[in-house]
């Protein structure tokens, strides 16, 4: 415990002695007292006594406790602290791995009583301090700004805590694989957004088949309920010849299309389920905090047409969009962090074997 | 500060030792070594010939292909004997950002020091190290010489039975230099093991009870400087003009030429006759014999290798008289 608190205090030292850290802390404060000094009415939204008409954001579509929640999780979380803050991280932390295997460092302490294997973790696990540290002050910042301003004490915007640094966690096991083989920062950091941008690829396009997917499936519906009731779309009057023509068509050009869909969900989902679902992760958050709160959503009766890629033709737009919502937030937090961790574990045992083994 | 024992045993006991990078270098070859508890015990060898390697073994930086024996009575690498050594390697990089009491102190703490020890020793050591005024300073405004002294201000804060140092003197002014070495006299006279791994042969020569020399991956000599040199002890007699006829076919006989002896006066040619083995006592009836003789003796002295002309003597191949080449066996 002692050799856990000690380098645990020397890796706060090293944050602490580093510019980046602070410019990081100063600009969570900042993003958090621009989302306090936006303020929702029932006009639209309110900046700096400004206000800003809005007939879809405004208090009587949205609640102030679900407006600020929801400029917590899509500005501050998605954005600062999945992205920018990320970024800063990963720039700040990428060099703890080489220095630590560094002649001259790493002697100093593979002298000490303490097993390798042990050393390598708690030295991975000071890497995301960083990131934890940057989120705590960010989610205590804003848990002080909701409060304040929508009168609301969430409690619950501390999970930010773990599933922020869960999804660094992410990405810095990478940078320190990368790290402990090559001794380098540059590389480290370099190869760790080549592969972050891997991974959102791969995501992005599991979500694209998995929307496609479902589109196809609303539209296979649709032109079948179309076929069955042999009339008009508004009911009116009756199909004719040429029309039903056209959708029996447009039927088996969705079924056939559908043996596509599947082949496609089938290999992205597959290799999806290998890589860390850093998107995913973060909308953990979105689903723990607004799944109950009362956001405004679409009128499934609305609107029609592809608004989306691949969206469908013949299916409301608030349907559309509820039904990949729900398809989202269908998958088990099991999957997204189990699958995560897994990738972090088989990372981190990569590392920790080249790290134990190596003569220095 | 306390006397260390390793109950009777050896601090450092290692039999066999070998490395190999690859399938070609041969760092280490059956290396054993054995240094007692309280001395302070001299690594030598030529660039490359191992000494890094074999302090490294034993400070698990290195994985030995096979390690037979212990240091402080516990097996090579374990959490036990680290426990029990302070390590100042050669070129340590202490983090910048930390000041040299925290250093210090995290040594201390890596080395499972309570708090209140760590932090007391800290104080104390780098007082001791000369340090006293600037250990709330950080290590990156530190010299060379200065990081040297927070280094081994750092090794000892767990109060080491065995303390291993690699060089401990580079970069450091004489001035320094003889500050360390008055340092581990002092460890010694404390009880502790120094293991001292160095390429300065009169720093050596001058506190080491024993040294261990390294070539090409095998240890070609261990034992105390006199035992060493034991081999080459001599009697050397100058005498004004030729070499008696007595002299024996044991006795080398050496023409000083003429003009060479300056300020004895002497104007022709000497003699240097060198008696191997011969001690003081059993040099007076070849002076007896010489005086009776009427002959002028120039000088007499004992004379000995010096720890340069050891070291050369075990870097030279017997077979080719050559110096044999730095580096590790291929």
């Amino acid at each position: 415990m002692t050799q856990t608190a000690a380098i645990f205090l020397s890796a706060y030292r090293e944050l602490s002695a580093r510019r980046l850290f602070w410019l990081a802390l100063v600009i969570n404060v900042l993003v958090v007292a621009l989302f306090a000094s936006l303020g929702i009415n029932e006009q639209g939204i309110s900046f700096l006594g400004w206000t800003f008409d809005s007939p879809f954001y405004n208090s009587t579509t949205t609640s102030p406790e679900t407006f600020y929640k929801s400029l917590f999780v899509a500005l501050g979380v998605d954005w600062w602290l999945g992205l920018i803050a990320t970024l800063l991280a990963l720039v700040t932390t990428c060099g703890i791995i080489p220095d630590l295997v560094a002649p001259g460092s790493i002697d100093l302490l593979l002298a000490k009583p303490i097993g390798r294997a042990r050393l390598f973790l708690t030295k991975y696990a000071t890497g995301l301090l960083f990131a934890a540290l940057q989120v705590t002050v960010f989610s205590l910042a804003s848990f002080a700004a909701i409060g304040l301003r929508g009168n609301v004490w969430e409690w619950g915007l501390f999970l930010a805590v773990p599933i922020v640094t869960f999804f660094y966690s992410l990405l810095y096991c990478i940078c320190a694989l990368v790290g402990m083989l090559t001794k380098s920062s540059v590389a480290s950091l370099i190869l760790t957004l080549l592969a972050w941008t891997v991974i959102f690829s791969v995501n992005l396009s599991e979500s694209i088949v998995v929307a496609g997917r479902i589109a196809n499936s609303l539209e296979t519906v649709a032109i079948e309920k179309e076929l069955t009731a042999g009339v008009t779309e508004d009911g009116s009057e009756p199909l004719e010849e040429s029309d039903l023509e056209t959708l029996r068509s447009d039927l088996q050009r969705a079924k056939d299309n559908r043996v596509d869909w599947d082949r496609a969900y089938f290999w992205f989902h597959g290799i999806k389920s290998f890589v860390p679902k850093t998107g995913d992760t973060l909308e953990l958050l979105d689903r723990w905090l607004l799944a109950s709160a009362s956001m405004p959503t679409r009128d499934p009766d609305s609107e029609r047409g592809p608004q989306r890629a691949f969206g469908p033709r013949r299916v409301k737009r608030g349907e559309y969009e509820r039904a990949l919502k729900e398809e989202e937030r269908s998958r088990s937090i099991a999957w997204v962090l189990g699958t995560s961790a897994a990738f972090e574990a088989g990372i981190l045992l990569l590392a920790t074997v080249v790290f134990v083994r190596r003569d220095y | 500060m306390k006397a260390h024992s390793t109950d009777g045993g050896l601090a450092v006991d290692v039999d066999g030792v070998r490395k190999n990078y690859g399938r070609r270098i041969r760092a280490l070859q059956g290396v054993s070594l054995h240094v007692a508890p309280g001395e302070i015990f001299g690594l030598l060898g030529p660039n490359g010939a191992g000494k890094s390697t074999l302090v490294k073994v034993l400070m698990t930086l290195v994985r030995a292909d096979e390690a037979r024996g212990s240091v402080l009575g516990h097996p090579v690498g374990s959490s036990a004997a680290l426990e029990g050594i302070g390590y100042l390697p050669e070129h340590h990089r202490f983090p910048a950002f930390l000041t040299g009491r925290q250093a210090v102190e995290f040594s201390g703490a890596m080395s499972k020091v309570d708090r209140p020890t760590r932090k007391r020793r800290a104080a104390e050591l780098l007082d001791r190290v000369g340090l006293g005024s600037w250990m709330d300073r950080k290590l990156g405004s530190y010299s060379k010489g200065m990081k040297q002294r927070a280094g081994l201000a750092a090794a000892l804060v767990n109060d080491p039975k065995l303390v291993v140092l690699d060089e401990p003197t580079d970069g450091v002014d004489p001035v320094g230099r003889r500050e360390i070495r008055d340092l581990l006299v002092e460890m010694r006279a404390e009880g502790r093991t120094v293991l001292l791994n160095s390429h300065l042969l009169s720093e050596v020569e001058g506190v080491c009870d024993r040294v261990g020399i390294l070539v090409q991956g095998r240890l070609a000599a261990q034992g105390t400087i006199d035992e060493l040199t034991a081999s080459s002890r001599r009697y050397e007699i100058v005498i004004a003009g030729e070499a008696p006829v007595w002299c024996d076919a044991e006795t080398r006989i050496e023409r000083v030429p003429a003009g060479t002896l300056q300020g004895v006066g002497i104007a022709g040619a000497a003699t240097r006759l060198m008696f191997l083995g011969l001690d003081a006592h059993g040099a007076q009836p070849l002076l007896d014999r010489l005086r009776a003789e009427g002959r002028t003796v120039v000088s007499v002295q004992t004379v000995r290798e010096s720890l340069e002309d050891l070291f050369l003597r075990a870097v030279t191949d017997p077979s080719t008289g050559l110096i044999l080449k730095p580096g590790a066996a291929r």
